[in-house]
């Protein structure tokens, strides 16, 4: 991480409704990283980012901006610009007047505003709207009004709540792909808000898991899908939740922790030393790390439940012999039907081991 | 939460708070301390406790003002309330002859009392009125709508609810535009009849409309005033007197003011009376 | 699936439910109409015709010296001039007062502010009747009778407004407030520039509504403007209608309630969806 953040929380506490909501908060964000706050709805995080932008007041702690706390700095004079969820125009000024309205606030020079309308104008393709009311334009062009109307304040930070999430699905891709292309040319440090993990994957250079206002992990894109943090980011990243099977750990010869399921023994690559006592242990693989065979040809056998077939790959639900269900992914549209059998072969060199608390441990990276 | 606080934001609703609290609430709590006192409209007022209360009571005139206006209340409510929501269903429907029914009836309540009370004194009238020339017509004997003692009343029922139509109507029609479509669909698909849909879907979405409308009818036309005084002054023998009628003459013709306000009080508690009924009746049927 | 599921239409009763809807709305429109009508045809009769009573007749004579008389008379246009006075200050005021305390009710907080919009709220409840003896008191110790301050302030008080505007505001998205606050915008500069131009369908619900009441209204300049030179249009019409017999005549007195209505008629087929829409927002109540 930078030396300097441009963001950082320390033991933020935020109370609501007589409800501590945030209680020792504490992370930090370098200059010019694109930081994604990604957990399910409910789970704080537009909060969060209301904290920072002002909108809301914090309870405890301190939130710096640049080293210097910002408690007692008006919304406006923060150097933060945000991006609503539904965009929030002003719906009776023109595109142009919703730029310029923040600049003529802190008295910009009009020759000014009107170079920095029109340089984001250009950057965000919205030249032929300026002069159209926000009602008249499309849900995707009205996305681009709201960006760029951040972007002409020149914030230090940039806040994005939800930013897509009010768009249909195609144009949802598109956006995010001009999302991460701009992003990129502008280098702005950038703090946005999502609960679609896939948003979060392909734009962040950093990712905060947060689940019930609580803070599960922060790291890259591939940290957190390869080395998840506990059960909770494990089974919430990933195009399907990742498999957690309960059974008993057991010592391998080579010194690797050994998962024993139902009579079947899975070597995982994972340190068995290192492991703290644990009263229960879970298995955790994802779905593309264990591969259907014939029935006798793997590690345990299964019967077929239902397949996904989405065109490219399939996850094939399986029923263990137990009652446990299992999601393999085969690529390429799956020939098997329900109620087939099928052997399963798990490629234990993947697997993640959680302890009672639901904490992740993994094999060290080579 | 906005948090946006402070006593800087008094100062938008400190506007309306002055006039409010100068000219209706203060007004409002004078008038009780005036009831409770003999006082002339050029000021020297003497504290008589509650007499002008008990003088009301004995007071033949005043006597008579409130049954007529508790008897006008009972005559104009029921039927301006049936007449209307028959309307409602009536009209609730797309169409040009529909809309512009709606828009006729809703049009005589934009007219002001006096103008209301021109056209309807032309109508009603013995000497060359429409309803004089139509008996004619017939051959009957006209009716002498505004100057006998029996007809008076029901004739300014008949006007007022003439007058009062359009809002609840609208207010009816307005509380049937918003029963979903696909409820009636449903129903149609259940072989419900036309009567048990009535009965089942559309009264029970009607309900809270009826109860508003009734309260505030009831408390509007408590307040009847301006077609007896420009009508008939009271008249015939003081049959067509109402309350308000009753208090403008006693404060502005006979200045006595504190007489005056306690009938005033007597009518404003009469008005919270039938205002808050069906309140207490929704909430009791909400429970049951 | 079988095409007998679907119940039999009565024909017979549904014609005759149509034929009774018929009925009813075409004696509704001939009850609303027929008294207007008689008197337009009135308005236009020679006064000498409805001084002898003579029969009803379609063919005539008309006549237009009811108008032309009416013209003559100048305290007339002193009333209607006295009206729009009256009626637009009362719209400007209203509008101002209710628009900022809505504003602040819907949108702010303040110390008191729950407490004091039950207040407000109460004041829906008190009549008119109640006040006007001590609201008369008011203006005589001021000697401010028979002046427009006073016909236009009790009209200012009626806290409909101050309601139907903080509906108003209370239903705008927070996001739009918040993106002011972010943009640098003073509380009020978030009001005047980004909030207020979003209720105008309220506002103008709000000022057709206060209008027609401020127009029509009886009571008050019938106790407050006792000078005729200060009477308002509405008020003018009962002068016109007590004393009609001796000075002016039945012809006269309905072309002047032709005249008189005919401005809120006006108004009222070109506002028409507004008022509807004022009055309906009453019911959220």
């Amino acid at each position: 991480m930078p030396s300097a953040p441009a963001l950082e929380f320390r033991n933020v506490a935020k109370v609501f409704d007589g409800l501590r909501l945030f209680d020792d908060l504490s992370f930090g964000i370098g200059k010019g990283e694109f930081f994604v706050i990604l957990g399910p709805s409910g789970c704080g995080k537009t909060t969060l980012l209301r904290l920072i932008a002002g909108l809301e007041s914090v309870d405890g702690g301190d939130i710096l901006l640049h080293g210097a706390p910002i408690h007692n700095v008006a919304p406006g004079d923060r150097g933060v610009a945000m991006v609503f969820q539904d965009y929030a125009l002003y719906p009776h000024m023109s595109v142009a007047d919703n730029l310029a309205f923040g600049l003529r606030n802190a008295r910009v020079p009009a020759d000014e505003i009107s170079r920095r309308i029109n340089d984001a104008a250009r950057a965000l393709a919205i030249e032929p709207f300026l002069d159209r009311k926000p009602g008249k334009l499309s849900g995707g062009q009205q996305q681009r009004v709201a960006l760029a109307r951040a972007l002409v304040r020149r914030p230090d930070l940039l806040l994005m709540d939800e930013p897509l999430s009010s768009l249909d699905p195609a144009l949802r891709l598109r956006t995010r792909r001009e999302l991460a292309h701009i992003s990129k040319t502008l280098a702005a440090t950038t703090v946005m808000v999502t609960h679609d993990q896939v948003e979060a994957m392909t734009l962040a250079s950093r990712i905060m898991v947060m689940h019930e206002h609580r803070i599960q992990q922060i790291g890259t894109p591939l940290e957190i899908f390869m080395r998840p943090a506990n059960v909770f980011v494990a089974q919430f990243v990933g195009a399907t939740p990742m498999n957690v099977l309960a059974g008993n750990l057991r010592q391998t010869a080579r010194g690797k922790a050994g998962f024993d399921l139902d009579g079947t023994l899975i070597a995982t690559a994972i340190k068995h030393p290192g492991l703290p006592e644990s009263p229960s242990w879970r298995l955790g693989l994802r779905a593309e790390d264990i591969t259907l065979t014939a029935p006798d040809a793997g590690q345990i056998r299964a019967t077929v439940g239902f397949v996904e077939r989405l065109g490219e790959q399939s996850w094939v639900h399986v029923v263990l012999g137990d009652g446990r269900e299992v999601v393999a992914t085969q690529t390429g549209v799956s020939q098997y039907s329900d109620g087939d059998a099928v052997g399963l072969s798990f490629d234990g060199a993947r697997a993640h081991l959680f302890d009672a608390d639901g904490m992740a441990y993994h094999a060290d990276v080579s | 939460m906005t948090e946006r606080r402070g006593w800087t934001h008094l100062l938008f609703v400190l506007p309306f708070l002055a006039v409010y609290l100068w000219l209706l609430v203060y007004p409002l709590l004078t008038g009780v301390s005036l009831s409770l006192h003999r006082a002339n409209l050029f000021g020297g007022a003497t504290f008589i406790g509650l007499e002008n209360y008990t003088r009301l009571f004995r007071d033949a005139t005043f006597r008579q003002a409130l049954g007529n206006t508790v008897l006008f209340v009972a005559l104009c409510v029921p039927v301006l309330v049936t007449v209307a929501l028959a309307l409602a269903l009536a009209l609730n429907r797309a169409g040009r002859f529909a809309a512009a029914l709606r828009s006729i009836v809703f049009a005589s309540s934009v007219l002001s009392v006096t103008v209301m009370t021109i056209v309807w004194r032309q109508v009603l009238t013995v000497d060359g009125g429409l309803l004089s020339h139509v008996a004619q017509g017939v051959g009957a004997r006209p009716l002498a709508f505004l100057s006998d003692p029996h007809l008076v009343l029901p004739s300014l029922v008949l006007i007022t609810v003439w007058w009062s139509l359009g809002l609840p109507m609208i207010l009816f029609l307005s509380a049937l535009q918003q029963i979903p479509r696909s409820v009636y669909e449903a129903a149609a698909l259940d072989r419900a009849t036309p009567w048990s849909v009535f009965r089942h879907v559309t009264l029970p979405a009607l309900t809270p409309a009826l109860l508003l409308v009734i309260a505030y009818e009831c408390a509007l036309q408590f307040q009847l005033f301006g077609q007896p005084q420009l009508l008939t002054q009271g008249g015939p023998n003081g049959a067509s007197r109402p309350m308000v009628l009753y208090i403008y003459e006693t404060g502005f013709n006979h200045w006595d003011v504190g007489y005056a306000a306690a009938a005033s009080q007597i009518l404003f508690a009469l008005i919270l009376v039938v205002a808050l009924v069906p309140q207490l009746a929704r909430r009791l049927w909400g429970r049951a | 699936m079988s095409a007998v599921a679907i119940a039999p239409i009565n024909t017979r009763g549904r014609q005759t439910w149509a034929w009774l809807r018929l009925a009813f709305c075409a004696s509704m429109l001939a009850f609303v109409l027929l008294p207007l009508l008689w008197a337009v045809y009135l308005s236009f009769r020679p006064n000498v015709e409805l001084m002898r009573h003579a029969p009803l007749k379609l063919t005539g004579p008309y006549t237009l010296d009811n108008y032309i008389e009416l013209f003559r008379n100048a305290t007339l246009f002193r009333w209607f001039f006295n009206s729009m006075v009256v009626s637009g200050a009362s719209v400007a005021g209203v509008l101002v007062l209710s628009s900022l305390a809505g504003f602040a009710f819907g949108r702010l907080q303040f110390p008191g502010r729950n407490w004091l919009y039950a207040l407000v709220l109460m004041g829906l409840a008190i009549p008119d009747q109640s006040v006007i003896l001590t609201r008369h008191q008011i203006f005589s110790d001021l000697h401010w009778h028979n002046s427009y301050l006073a016909l236009i302030l009790p009209g200012l008080s009626a806290p409909l407004g101050v309601f139907l505007m903080t509906e108003a505001f209370r239903a705008l998205p927070k996001s739009l407030e918040d993106a002011a606050r972010l943009d640098g915008a003073s509380t009020f500069s978030t009001f005047w520039h980004i909030l207020l131009p979003q209720t105008v369908p309220a506002l103008a619900s709000l000022a057709i509504y206060t209008f027609l009441l401020s127009w029509n209204d009886y009571w008050w300049p019938l106790i407050s403007a006792t000078r005729p030179a200060m009477f308002t249009l509405t008020e003018g019409m009962a002068a016109a209608q007590s004393n009609y017999i001796e000075v002016t005549g039945m012809g006269v007195l309905t072309a002047q309630a032709v005249v008189a209505g005919l401005p809120v008629l006006i108004i009222y087929i070109l506002f028409q969806k507004h008022i509807v829409g004022a009055v309906t927002g009453m019911v959220k109540l």
